[in-house]
């Protein structure tokens, strides 16, 4: 059994994240795109919430990913311009563990994957395996905001071996469980854990975990 | 429980000398279209490979390493609705029989080889008996500009550890692995280093060069010295190919034999961990470590001298990637 740490749910307003990211962090993130910055704000909040010791893994999921700077570095191919190169570091949605790096986070491994909307359970999964190797993982999912004056979504939490406010385990049985998305699990169990009664048991394609107080 | 590459196959546009596998078709037509002629075509060469019951490959989940996806398609077809990348994925696995959870992962150039590590948990971890794993790199503008607009590319062909390299020469692949729990070549450890420095940098520093292959000897339980053969990153980068290489005389007292694709298949970004492990495992089979092409001239500033040699005796390979943005990957092999 693991322990599921900080729960943090963020949403942003497309025209506020460049307040939000100075307020965090003392100033621009010069040259990072939008989904890296996305990425950062939600992935620093949670490790604030619970700092990393030892090993630190990262691993985060989106539907879409860094679309917009793609649909940028699209359109501005299409015109025969040269494409900004911070177009294009702006559509490498992995850099976002570097720039974690870059303020200290201890990082062994790191992956950006996409998966389908019932494909959640399969994120603990390799999250639970990758404790074999790391003392603590950030688990992510993140999701740009559909239009210039939309919300964007960073939700993150941290999977560790030590004991912790909240167990998770894989169920055998998927019956019974709640269906969840990609999108909304973790928010879902950041709800949860505001104020847990019975453990709260979830379910995407084919798969079920479960989620109680206390280890 | 330990993991092996059961069976590989790659299309690129190689020199035959090198390792022959299968061809890629010309960048015409259809870009979907193209896209699932070639995966099925890598399918046809992987199943007989793996020697798998076809009963097994329905449930197989499929992990995708890729950089740029389908956006070939989306500049062919700007209106088209093709959804989210995950869903290409989907319809390269059924071009292999996979209907089981599809996955694509993005860690720029070493897409292909997260990938791997991801299956290698998997089959672990006892959450999978097999696991399709793909690196998919294919005929698209937006990544040729995007390195050219970097500076990163070759006036003229890629020459890994040459005196006169000048960049990258960019190429298409296709290469597709079975992980399983029984195999010719055990994963014995994988491991990914960061460079913090490197949010926008073309290659890492030779600290985290040498820090991912430390890193992967000291869990494979190996020593330099026992290391038969070294794939290098090395595409032909001035400063990409210098900090693997001071990485690599800093670790090895004598040098192994070495290798690199980059020259002959150009680099296939995401997909160039499952590629060129593909046609290494090919020529091994063949019992020959192949030449680098594009290396002529040594560079006394790298000093290192890839060459042709026999490759019978290979049975520890140490396998180096590195992508944009300072990430690096070392995965440590041993033939059983």
């Amino acid at each position: 059994m693991i322990t599921l740490a900080a729960p943090t749910v963020m949403r942003i307003d497309a025209v506020a994240l460049a307040p939000r990211v100075r307020e965090r962090f003392g100033g621009e993130l010069r040259r990072a795109g939008t989904f890296a910055q996305i990425c950062l704000l939600g992935a620093q909040a949670c490790l604030d919430a619970a700092p990393p010791r030892g090993a630190l893994g990262m691993l985060w999921a989106s539907g879409r990913g860094a679309v917009g700077a793609a649909r940028a570095a699209l359109a501005e191919s299409a015109g025969g311009e040269p494409v900004m190169p911070f177009t294009i570091i702006g559509t490498l949605p992995h850099l976002a563990a570097t720039l974690l790096a870059q303020r200290g986070a201890p990082l062994a491994r790191a992956a950006f994957v996409h998966v389908r909307p019932g494909g959640w359970p399969w994120l603990l999964g390799l999250a639970q395996a990758w404790l074999a190797g790391c003392d603590r993982v950030l688990l992510g999912w993140v999701e740009e905001a559909r239009e210039s004056e939309g919300t964007h979504q960073s939700d993150w939490c941290v999977l560790q071996k030590e004991p912790g406010e909240w167990s998770c385990e894989p169920l055998r049985e998927v019956r019974g469980a709640l269906p969840a998305t990609s999108a909304d699990w973790l928010a879902r169990v950041a709800a949860w854990s505001a104020a847990p009664r019975e453990p709260l048991a979830l379910r995407g394609d084919g798969e079920a975990w479960r989620f109680a107080a206390g280890r | 429980m330990a993991s092996f590459v059961r069976a590989a196959a790659v299309a690129s546009a190689l020199a035959p000398e090198i390792a022959p596998d299968l061809a890629m078709p010309p960048v015409e037509g259809d870009w979907t279209k193209r896209a699932e002629a070639i995966a099925r075509a890598v399918s046809a060469a992987l199943k007989s490979r793996a020697g798998l019951d076809e009963r097994e490959w329905p449930a197989m989940p499929c992990l995708v390493g890729s950089s740029s996806h389908f956006i070939g398609a989306r500049e062919a077809e700007p209106e088209a609705e093709l959804g989210p990348p995950v869903e290409f994925a989907a319809r390269l696995a059924r071009c292999f029989g996979a209907s089981g959870p599809v996955m694509t992962v993005n860690t720029a150039c070493t897409s292909g080889l997260t990938a791997l590590a991801l299956a290698r948990d998997m089959i672990d971890a006892g959450l999978c008996r097999h696991a399709l794993v793909l690196g998919v790199e294919l005929a698209n503008r937006l990544s040729s500009i995007g390195f050219g607009a970097l500076g990163l590319l070759s006036a003229s062909t890629a020459k890994p550890c040459d005196r006169d390299r000048d960049g990258l020469v960019l190429g298409e692949a296709f290469g597709a692995l079975v992980v399983s729990g029984s195999g010719t070549w055990r994963i014995a450890s994988a491991a990914t280093e960061i460079d913090p420095s490197g949010f926008a940098a073309p290659a890492p520093n030779e600290s985290v060069f040498a820090r991912a292959m430390s890193a992967a000897l000291a869990a494979a339980g190996w020593k330099a010295a026992d290391v038969d053969l070294l794939k290098l990153q090395a595409g032909g980068s001035p400063s990409g190919d210098l900090a693997e290489a001071r990485a690599v005389r800093g670790l090895f007292a004598s040098l192994p034999r070495m290798v690199s694709f980059k020259g002959a298949i150009g680099h296939t970004l995401g997909a160039s961990g499952p590629a060129e492990l593909a046609l290494l495992f090919s020529a091994l089979a063949r019992g020959r470590v192949p030449p680098t092409a594009g290396f002529r001239h040594a560079d006394p500033e790298v000093g290192l001298e890839p060459a042709a040699a026999d490759g019978s005796s290979v049975r520890r390979v140490l396998f180096n990637l590195a992508g944009f943005g300072g990430h690096v990957a070392s995965l440590a092999l041993a033939r059983e």
